[in-house]
């Protein structure tokens, strides 16, 4: 596993852009801060506080209340936007963002991209880690610039000077691990398991494997919303039946597009024709295969665009797919060029081999690479 | 001028409207960015899927190095790249020195690839007599290999088909030879000619050379002038080797710190 992970500001205060650069603390009256800014932090302001504290330490800071529903409409957007970057992406409301890039084949130009596109999305360079988890890929984001990756090699050594407070402990956990002396990850990966499990529980069991640098946790996979649509406004009103089947097909365009990069298809289509003065029309089908192309989605949409008696001029035409479903491909992008046609290269090389012998075709694969004689450095395999 | 328009519309009415088709008419290929400096050379930056791209030059003048380099990237991002040598005198684990290239262009021997950090797995090497070696690349071609390296020329009979069929699959085609026959040079859509500029020492060691590359055709974007590239050997007996410089740095987003100290 390979995972790189880019550390922004938390969501609550990245949906506020024209705050940066001063001290911003979240968090709700009579609770505690939710998230603190950077520029709140040589205040003494930590996420997890009281408010009323918060406010004592630092009180020229603006204070907003927390807005959870934007927070995760901005995860959302971010997480579809991250999608085509890796098999498994995942992004919680505290800016973390993780990529699990083990597998994909030019991780670098992955690394680089979701880079550019927190960077979008947040207003801030993110701070970006590479690690064999997700937790010394955090750690490592956490220790590197704005805009600069940490690469860990190794996980133990990288987490042994590291304080213990790191961990993913609740309050009295971590106080327990003060009192027993263990203050870096380095001493919390020194003691077994299980005696660290008897002191705090399961937790201890898997405090010491991420201090071993084991990453036991997994990233829980973000997947697309199931619903799309499309449309478009008409000003002024149309009537034009060949201007509509224009429309048409550049909205099944799009949503051909958003399918391809979700991998999904569309099993029921609707669509809605909204008059200037009437009640909106609709029609709507269930298809057999979910339809993914543009061909496909306009094949089904034009003949009935084409039948359509409309009762007024048309201000609105939506087409909506209410109903995803996995199209047997997903997030193209990712994979290696040509391996669809895989089947029938490997068909080709056989044909060859049949007409010409097995010898023809071979496929070197490393045997002693150091060998001083050149035919045991590799063996070929007909 | 009228007697150019006039031969344009005598060839187009003897041979048929698609007997001639103005470049800027022509769907521009879709290139395949190589991370090699030859994807400058091109215009499209990239080379070009589904056309022919020659690699020329007489001697020792990095050809064949920047193949290697070709296929190698080719080896990490298609599922089957595939060398056809088409010379038939593989010498299975013969080994390259350097000074050597001419004597070694159409002999693929994966040990001078390893520099280049291939991925074995998608390596195919096919041995054939120049004659069926274009049977072979034009099969492959519309099977829809990802790219086909040819260590030789093709049989002009097999030209157009494997143009067909590269087209049709977007095979990325690279052909090295020390001069192209007419056919071969006729069917190519771009053509980079090398020349040796010098030879690079270190320390009484021949460590590399410097090198010209220029564009002799390209049929897929407004002819570029040369460029110098500097070619480096990997040196020590031990792997893995330097990497040679000829790769683009892909390292936008700055390594900061690749040890485990920070």
């Amino acid at each position: 596993m390979r995972i790189c992970c880019g550390l922004t500001n938390h969501l609550e205060l990245a949906k506020r852009p024209d705050l940066y650069g001063g001290p911003v603390i979240v968090g709700g009256w009579e609770e505690n801060v939710i998230a603190s800014s950077e520029e709140a932090s040589p205040f003494g302001v930590r996420p997890g506080m009281p408010l009323r504290h918060a406010e004592h330490l630092c009180p020229h800071a603006t204070f907003l209340a927390p807005d959870p529903d934007a927070a995760a409409g901005l995860r959302e957007l971010i997480s579809s936007a991250l999608y085509d970057l890796a098999p498994v992406v995942e992004v919680r409301a505290d800016g973390i963002a993780w990529l699990d890039v083990s597998g994909v084949v030019r991780s670098g130009t992955s690394i680089r991209e979701a880079r550019r596109r927190l960077r979008t999305a947040i207003g801030r360079e993110p701070r970006l880690g590479l690690g064999p988890g997700p937790f010394s890929a955090r750690l490592a984001a956490a220790s590197s610039r704005p805009g600069r990756l940490v690469q860990v090699e190794d996980p133990r050594a990288f987490l042994a000077p590291l304080a213990s407070r790191e961990l993913p402990l609740d309050e009295e956990q971590l106080e327990r691990l003060d009192l027993l002396g263990l203050r870096t990850l380095g001493a919390v990966a020194a003691i077994g398991p299980r005696e660290l499990e008897s002191q705090l529980g399961r937790a201890g069991r898997h405090a010491v494997l991420l201090a071993r640098g084991d990453e036991p946790g997994e990233l829980t996979p973000w997947r697309p919303p199931q619903f799309t649509c499309a449309h478009r406004q008409f000003e002024p009103a149309v009537e034009d039946r060949e201007a509509l089947l224009f429309v048409s097909r550049a909205l099944c365009d799009d949503l051909a597009s958003e399918l391809g990069l979700r991998g999904a298809g569309a099993k029921r289509v609707r669509v809605r024709l909204v008059y200037e003065f009437n009640q909106p029309d609709e029609r709507e089908s269930i298809v057999l295969h979910p339809l993914s192309s543009q061909a496909e989605l306009f094949g089904l949409i034009g003949p009935w665009i084409k039948e359509w008696q409309p009762r007024a001029p048309i201000t609105e035409l939506w087409i909506e797919l209410p109903v995803l479903e996995a199209a047997g491909r997903r997030q193209l992008r990712l994979w290696s060029g040509g391996d669809g046609n895989s089947e029938e290269v490997v068909a080709a090389l056989e044909r060859l081999q049949e007409r010409h012998g097995d010898g023809v075709v071979s496929k070197p694969r490393p045997a002693l690479l150091s060998s001083p004689l050149p035919n045991q450095r590799f063996d070929w395999v007909s | 001028m009228q007697e150019l328009d006039h031969a344009i519309n005598t060839i187009r009415v003897r041979f048929g409207s698609q007997a001639l088709t103005r470049a800027a008419e022509l769907p521009p290929p879709q290139p395949w960015s190589s991370g090699t400096p030859l994807d400058h050379l091109s215009g499209i930056e990239g080379i070009p899927r589904g056309r022919l791209t020659l690699l020329t030059g007489s001697g020792t003048c990095g050809k064949l190095t920047l193949a290697l380099g070709l296929l190698a990237a080719a080896t990490r991002e298609f599922a089957h790249a595939v060398v056809i040598d088409a010379r038939g005198g593989f010498k299975q684990g013969s080994s390259r020195t350097h000074g050597e290239a001419s004597e070694f262009v159409g002999n693929f021997d994966p040990w001078t690839l390893l520099p280049f950090d291939p991925e074995l797995r998608s390596l195919t090497v096919v041995r054939l007599d120049p004659e069926a070696s274009g049977e072979a690349a034009t099969a492959l071609a519309r099977a829809g290999a990802g790219l086909i390296l040819l260590m030789g020329e093709v049989p002009e009979q097999w030209l157009g088909p494997l143009e067909a069929g590269a087209n049709r699959s977007g095979t990325v085609l690279i052909g090295v030879v020390d001069a192209p026959g007419r056919a071969f040079a006729h069917a190519s859509s771009l053509s980079l000619g090398f020349s040796r500029a010098e030879w690079i020492w270190d320390r009484d060691q021949l460590v590399g050379l410097r090198t010209i590359a220029r564009c002799l055709k390209n049929r897929v974007a407004p002819p570029l002038g040369e460029s110098e590239l500097v070619i480096r050997y990997p040196l020590g007996p031990r792997l893995p080797f330097e990497a040679p410089v000829l790769e683009v740095p892909l390292h936008a987003v700055e390594l900061e710190c690749a040890s485990a100290v920070v």
